[in-house]
């Protein structure tokens, strides 16, 4: 049997599709194919801005731009004759690649018998009869960079650690995944746990740790419950433990969760928690590989790198190194939120454009909207405007935009974003999360929000963006852990691509996004009203009245420049000034 | 003594070969429990039971396309393997109806991944 699956690739074109399924339909009815094909609507064919869409199963041709009159030669070529219509034809070439998330959504987390009969604890056995040097040879021919965001060659903080003698050595997985719309530890740990164990393993055999913490959020309830299942079921059946897979390799685990604050992901902060201290960091040098966890050597891997390493294992250092860039090898998961048509998790090979990313895989903004910047790297990382998308995803290429591949967070942001808002934003997070050891971070960052808090509301000084640059660079000099160094980023990145923005805001007292309360005002103009009553009934505040006959009026004096009147009017009615 | 490498391997014939060949997936982490996972499984879980079908309803981690939460993965033989997304009760006895017991593709909630 057949099937054509047609979509409306556009978004705006729901009536010409109807139109087209029905003339399909009834031409299949008359020449007797509807028992061998059929017609289905879907939701989303992967493809966007090609007018209507349609794939045809079994054989897997994607058509695009449709109109009525193609039918006659579809039903004649493909669904008869079972041959392709180049002149119609859309090549469509997955750009996801799935190392990292090889297993979510494949094999069931809660499954040990899943896992290995995916090759699960084949990499550790491979890292077994290779030996710890070996092994680390192995990881530096990877070239795997760690994915908590800095980007240190894994293989390098490995072999420092091996080499730092001390009787006792620990490996800890960073699972303290903070950042504002990032979450694509989460789902390892949800989805995959055993390859994060596995990771975590090898990682503890290459530098000879005998004993291994998962440090995780409490706020991952789901995670920990996984994680701690699967390290059970590891128990049972001997992979931790004394001798595992019949070597003199010992190991144990266990986890730990994070209260909750953001500063615990910054390793020195979170050796302190783990600890049961306070999480408060500490200046580096020394660093963990050589004094961490109660001052033994320790290596402290993120989710997504550990991930990495059973893949590595299992298919070899060399052809992991096939994937990527020259510096940045492998793939990369991003969480692509905001703006954008499909919000999810992506891998991607590095190396692969910014603009692939949001258009192809993630369908572009919604409908009649302009794209305006992504931010990338959370809270230290920067924000790229649209004429940067065409650069390739790699540590140095990102940074020197202004911002960082972090642990992969991407947020797309249209036209009706306020970079000010934005920037304010990030730094309220960090100003919320600083710890308050330092003083650079600690009264930098308050000053900094004060400033954009007064620009924001039109209250702008002609010196405060100067101002807001010297703190900025005092904060990166002088803080102490990476929060602080790294808390400016975003109003940095703003402030060197939308200067204008700022300036509109201080100068002018004037929001061009609309987005700051207090610069814009709504107004509802009477010959253009129709009297519905929609912004009325959606208004969070009641402060619009009015009746079908006199039209509506927004009381001023109460409005809280929220902006709903304006959206969900369908008559353009409400002007934004 | 803990198992050593050809258990590992045993192990993993046994499970290659305990494959179901129908099987319905249902993402289930975080995101799509919050979406509504659980009651899909529910349903698609008895459903597979009181009619009595060889399919096995099984959980899965998360897919990644958040936004279509919760996604069902189905491949039983007759029919085209597919994601169906934004599945709740009533997609559910649907893909259980029309999918694995009529072999037809459920209108509305394909996505392509």
């Amino acid at each position: 049997m057949k099937r054509i699956l047609i979509q409306d690739t556009d978004g705006n074109k729901k009536k010409d599709l109807r139109d087209f399924a029905v003339a399909l339909t009834s031409q299949l009815r008359e020449r007797n194919l509807d028992g061998q094909c059929q017609v289905v609507t879907v939701a989303d064919l992967g493809v966007y801005n090609k007018g209507l869409a349609a794939r045809v199963l079994p054989e897997g041709f994607i058509y695009k731009n449709l109109e009525i009159k193609n039918i006659t030669e579809i039903i004649d070529k493909t669904i008869i004759a079972g041959q392709k219509i180049d002149a119609l034809a859309f090549d469509k070439k997955s750009k996801q690649m799935r190392v990292v998330l090889r297993n979510c959504g494949v094999v069931d987390p809660e499954s040990f018998d899943e896992y290995v009969g995916n090759d699960g604890y084949q990499g550790l056995v491979r890292a077994l009869e290779m030996g710890p040097e070996q092994a680390i040879a192995e990881m530096k021919k990877s070239g795997l960079r760690g994915r908590g965001g800095a980007g240190f060659p894994t293989w390098l903080k490995w072999d420092i650690t091996r080499k730092v003698s001390g009787d006792v050595k620990y490996i800890i997985c960073n699972g303290d995944e903070g950042d504002p719309g990032a979450y694509m530890d989460r789902s390892v740990l949800e989805g995959d746990p055993h390859s994060v164990i596995e990771g975590m393993m090898i990682g503890g055999f290459a530098v000879g740790a005998t004993y291994g913490f998962f440090y995780i959020r409490a706020e991952y309830p789901l995670a920990v419950e996984r994680i701690q299942k699967a390290i059970n079921k590891c128990y049972e059946k001997g992979l931790l433990g004394k001798n595992i897979l019949g070597s003199n390799f010992n190991f144990d685990m266990e986890i730990r969760l994070g209260a909750g604050a953001f500063v615990c992901g910054e390793e020195t902060a979170l050796i302190a928690s783990v600890e049961g201290l306070r999480g408060y960091p500490r200046p580096r040098p020394p660093f963990p590989s050589v004094k961490g966890l109660w001052d033994k050597p320790t290596v402290i891997n993120n989710v997504e790198t550990l991930a990495n390493i059973p893949y590595i294992f299992a298919k070899g250092g060399e052809e992991f190194g096939k994937i990527g860039t020259e510096g940045s090898k492998g793939t990369k998961v991003f969480a692509v939120t905001g703006k954008v048509r499909n919000s999810g998790l992506v891998e991607v090979p590095m190396g692969i454009t910014l603009r692939e990313i949001v258009f192809d895989i993630g369908g572009g903004v919604f409908e009649n909207k302009a794209i305006k910047a992504i931010q990338t790297g959370g809270p230290s990382g920067g924000v790229i405007p649209e004429q940067y998308f065409d650069t390739p995803v790699e540590y140095e290429s990102l940074q020197k935009l202004g911002s960082i591949m972090g642990s992969g967070g991407m947020i797309v942001m249209d036209e009706d974003d306020c970079m000010v808002d934005i920037s304010k934003f990030y730094l309220g997070f960090c100003v919320d999360e600083s710890c308050g050891k330092c003083a650079p971070c600690r009264i930098g960052g308050t000053q900094m929000l004060g400033i954009l808090t007064r620009i924001s509301e039109g209250k702008g000084k002609a010196d405060d963006l100067n101002k807001l640059n010297q703190i900025a660079l005092a904060m990166q000099k002088a803080s102490l852990c990476g929060l602080g160094q790294t808390a400016p980023n975003p109003v940095l990145s703003t402030l060197k691509y939308f200067a204008e923005e700022y300036r509109a805001h201080v100068e002018d007292g004037k929001c061009p996004s609309g987005k700051c309360a207090s610069l814009v005002s709504f107004l509802i103009h009477k010959d253009k009203c129709t009297g519905c009553g929609l912004c009325a009934r959606n208004c969070p505040v009641n402060v619009i009245a009015g009746s079908r006959q006199e039209k509506y009026v927004i009381d001023q004096e109460k409005c809280i420049s929220c902006g709903m009147c304006y959206q969900v009017c369908k008559f353009d009615a409400v002007e934004r000034q | 003594m803990g198992i050593v490498k050809q258990d590992l391997l045993n192990m993993k014939t046994v499970a290659v070969n305990k494959r179901a060949k129908n099987w319905i997936r249902v993402g289930y982490s975080t995101c799509g429990v919050a979406a509504g996972a659980k009651e899909v499984l529910e349903v698609l879980t008895e459903e597979a039971k009181t009619r009595g079908l060889d399919v096995e309803v099984k959980k899965c981690g998360c897919l990644g396309l958040c936004s279509a939460e919760p996604l069902v993965e189905v491949n039983v033989e007759g029919a085209p393997r597919v994601f169906y997304g934004k599945v709740n009760k009533d997609v559910a006895h649907k893909i259980m109806d029309e999918h694995v017991c009529q072999k037809k593709l459920v209108d509305g909630h394909i996505y392509e991944i």
